[in-house]
């Protein structure tokens, strides 16, 4: 189960995420995310209440850090925690995405 | 190397199915709540087995197929064994090639995560086909 929100603060559209980033819920949060990153310029998504991740919804994050990339859209992915940050550093997802401790705004 | 005993141990099957995910997890947090083990064990268990189980479900065949794979976990002293076994093709996961990590965001492969998250949590993975069963084994040590 996966629950996604949006909403704009301080020029920073902020999706929240909540639940199983599973392969079930994978594309459902890649849909959310990337529609974020194509109608916004500052993009952060939030993990703090996410409390399990697989390869599935790694890939749904790099899917959308890709199409940031592509529409120079700024992409961050926020509060990491636990298990969750362990899995995003073990897959080397620091290399390719901007990861931060807080949300931006 | 002798093997602790078994102190408690759980079997179940899976349909070819994602939506049989939220039964993996169920029948793991059950699994680990009897045997007093740290959430940390959970999730580690129920990622090496989603890993394992989406791979068979989307690109071993066994995507339909009823009770496509098969679960056991022991608790041991000093480790949870597991075995994984599914109806796919064969497979043996030890062959897929590491996961260049250094590669650029437009590079990264899609393919090949969910094997290195297995590899990663879990250890002395070990592959043998059995008819036509692919039976995986490995350790998540305590």
């Amino acid at each position: 189960m996966i629950e996604l929100a949006q909403q704009t603060r301080g020029g920073w559209c902020v999706v929240t995420i909540r639940g199983r980033a599973d392969a079930e819920a994978a594309d459902e949060m890649e849909r959310a995310l990337r529609a974020a990153v194509n109608q916004n310029h500052r993009v952060a998504a939030d993990f703090a209440n996410v409390d399990y991740i697989s390869s599935a919804g790694l890939r749904a994050v790099l899917q959308a850090g890709r199409a940031a990339q592509e529409r120079k859209t700024e992409f961050t992915v926020c509060q990491l925690r636990g298990p969750v940050k362990k899995v995003f550093e073990i897959s080397g997802m620091q290399h390719v995405l901007r990861i931060e401790e807080e949300l931006p705004c | 190397m002798a093997q602790s005993a078994v102190l408690s141990d759980v079997e179940f099957t899976l349909d070819g199915d994602l939506h049989e995910l939220a039964r993996l997890a169920e029948e793991i947090t059950w699994f680990c709540e009897e045997n007093a083990l740290s959430s940390e064990i959970e999730f580690d268990l129920n990622l090496a087995m989603e890993e394992l189980f989406t791979n068979a479900v989307r690109h071993g065949g066994c995507e339909g197929m009823k009770d496509a794979v098969r679960i056991r976990l022991e608790r041991r002293d000093d480790a949870v064994n597991v075995e994984f076994a599914d109806s796919g093709r064969e497979f043996d996961p030890a062959s897929s090639p590491p996961l260049d990590l250094t590669v650029s965001l437009a590079e990264r492969q899609a393919g090949g995560l969910g094997l290195h998250l297995v590899r990663r949590t879990m250890s002395d993975l070990q592959y043998r086909r059995s008819g036509e069963w692919n039976h995986i084994t490995m350790r998540r040590p305590l």
